[in-house]
């Protein structure tokens, strides 16, 4: 008995190396998409390890992580990449993240008995923008302060619970360092547990119930996972590896300036979320919050339930109306982020244009 | 034929792949040694610090500060003299106190002993002395430095 069929039988992994050796791709026109979910695997398997490694210095109270970070970046050998990494590696994670729902929903690989890969998804894209955002505030700086400020103050338009959710959010009456304790708890403590929990069920349950094939798609053969396939995705992992650090070696991530809980400032100008929550922030600027919030609830129930509704797909029928609906909302994401940025552009740029008018009255050159 | 020129075109992409896998990860692990091998040395870079002379009294004749991140302990004898010793205990690290009935300094964790000039009793855990450092006299101050006291 060679070694791997010694340690396959010493770790009780007989059944799960029958399931990966006899696991197969299917050929389809659509079965580029797969990658997608492998992809956002290994940028989630980066950001565990670039996150531990950031833990080793990073200091959590509001007197030192804006300074804890600074140290990183400038004296802690190759600092400055690993932040680097990590602040893009969660771009990246979670553009590979919507690719792969809206992908999956284009797909209704969700379907029965898929759902359950479906519904362990969602919860993991809430949980990865539950990272997003409680990650944000952790640099402690001037941005990072105001657009937790706004994203905890959102919940309190929703009646009777409201206030209650913005100051469990807070741990205070305002954002200060009972807050920052409590996103690096959430960020380093219980998201990671629960995601990784998740991310293998998610992982096994592709064992077991393996790729979805799209309602009507012609399959025109299929490639053993093990080791054909993974020798593909590896070699797409080293591609995606190598973009990443590139853009992150030409593009380091910035640290903006400290915010000073006792010299409180004005927020500067353009203060926005990252381009996740940038839909949410631009719709919230143009309906009432509570529109937003009940309006946003119903449309994440309408699609964490899609498996039980969309019932052609159920039945391997073609459903284009669910189709126009994952169509809808990406042109609604994209139209939304769009303009979003647009708006902080055009704050930034009259701010800037307020700042040249006013220096010459303050006796300051206008430069 | 075929597919012997499948599974020789399968073993070559094999090796390319574990190959570059391989050049990737030896950069990685040089860099996570790096980065977590970083070691803050020089703490917070003070050289001295001052203490009014009204904070040692009969009573109370220690105080212990903190000078470039180490524990220093002044001291003001019967004889109304102020020393200060560096308080990190040579045994294994902790901070000593002062003892003035002893007469000198007792480390808690082992029971380590040193005189009030800071050596360390025979007997006890301690197998080095504690540095006395150089006090200036600056009227109600004293400045406490880090540089060990010069022999008279």
């Amino acid at each position: 008995m060679d070694w791997k069929e010694y340690l396959i039988d010493s770790l009780h992994l007989r059944h799960t190396a029958e399931a990966v050796a006899a696991k197969t791709v299917p050929h389809h026109r659509s079965s580029i998409w797969y990658y997608f979910g492998g992809l956002a695997l290994m940028f989630f398997t980066i950001q565990i390890v670039t996150g531990v490694m950031l833990l080793f210095y990073y200091e959590p109270t509001a007197e030192l992580a804006h300074k804890s970070i600074e140290r990183i970046m400038t004296q802690v050998p190759f600092g400055w990449l690993i932040r680097s990494v990590h602040s893009w590696s969660a771009n990246a994670l979670m553009a590979m993240i919507f690719i792969h729902m809206f992908s999956a929903f284009l797909m209704k690989s969700y379907r029965t008995p898929r759902y359950v890969m479906w519904l362990t998804g969602i919860i993991l894209l809430l949980l990865m923008m539950g990272f997003g955002f409680t990650g944000y505030l952790l640099p402690w700086d001037q941005t990072a302060y105001f657009a937790t400020k706004i994203g905890t103050e959102v919940p309190r338009a929703l009646p009777w619970v409201g206030d209650l959710i913005s100051s469990l959010m807070k741990g205070a009456k305002d954002v200060n360092g009972a807050t920052l304790t409590r996103m690096f708890a959430l960020h380093v403590g219980v998201l990671p547990v629960i995601s990784i929990l998740l991310v293998v069920v998610h992982v096994v349950l592709i064992l077991l119930l393996g790729s979805g094939i799209p309602p009507g798609a012609k399959v025109t053969g299929s490639t053993k996972y093990f080791p054909d396939y993974l020798m593909k995705e590896t070699m797409l992992w080293l591609v995606g590896f190598g973009l990443l650090i590139a853009i992150a070696v030409l593009y380091p991530w910035e640290l903006g300036k400290a915010y000073d809980l006792a010299n409180p400032t004005e927020p500067p100008a353009g203060v926005h979320p990252e381009w996740y929550f940038m839909f949410l922030f631009q719709t919230l600027k143009i309906i009432p919050e509570w529109v937003a919030i009940i309006g946003f609830g119903i449309l994440l129930l309408f699609w964490t339930f899609v498996p039980f509704l969309d019932r052609k797909a159920r039945r391997g029928e073609k459903s284009p109306i669910f189709t126009y609906i994952g169509i809808a909302a990406i042109l609604y994401l994209c139209v939304m982020t769009t303009w979003a940025y647009v708006a902080v552009g055009d704050e930034r740029t009259a701010a800037s244009k307020e700042q040249l008018h006013q220096a010459p009255q303050g006796g300051q050159n206008a430069k | 034929m075929q597919n012997d020129q499948n599974i020789k075109r399968r073993g070559i992409l094999k090796g390319l792949v574990t190959g570059a896998a391989a050049v990737v990860t030896a950069p990685i692990i040089y860099i996570a040694a790096r980065f977590l091998g970083y070691v803050r040395i020089g703490g917070s870079g003070q050289t001295s610090a001052t203490i009014a002379f009204s904070e040692l009294t009969p009573e109370s004749p220690s105080k212990l500060i903190q000078i470039n991140d180490e524990p220093v302990i002044v001291v003001r004898e019967k004889n109304n003299e102020i020393r200060a010793f560096t308080a990190t205990c040579t045994h294994l690290g902790c901070t000593v106190s002062y003892k003035p009935e002893q007469p000198g300094f007792y480390c808690k964790c082992h029971q380590g002993k040193y005189d009030d000039n800071g050596i360390n009793i025979p007997g006890t855990r301690p197998k080095s002395p504690l540095t006395e450092l150089t006090v200036i006299d600056k009227g109600t101050e004293l400045e406490i430095q880090m540089t060990p006291k010069a022999k008279s």
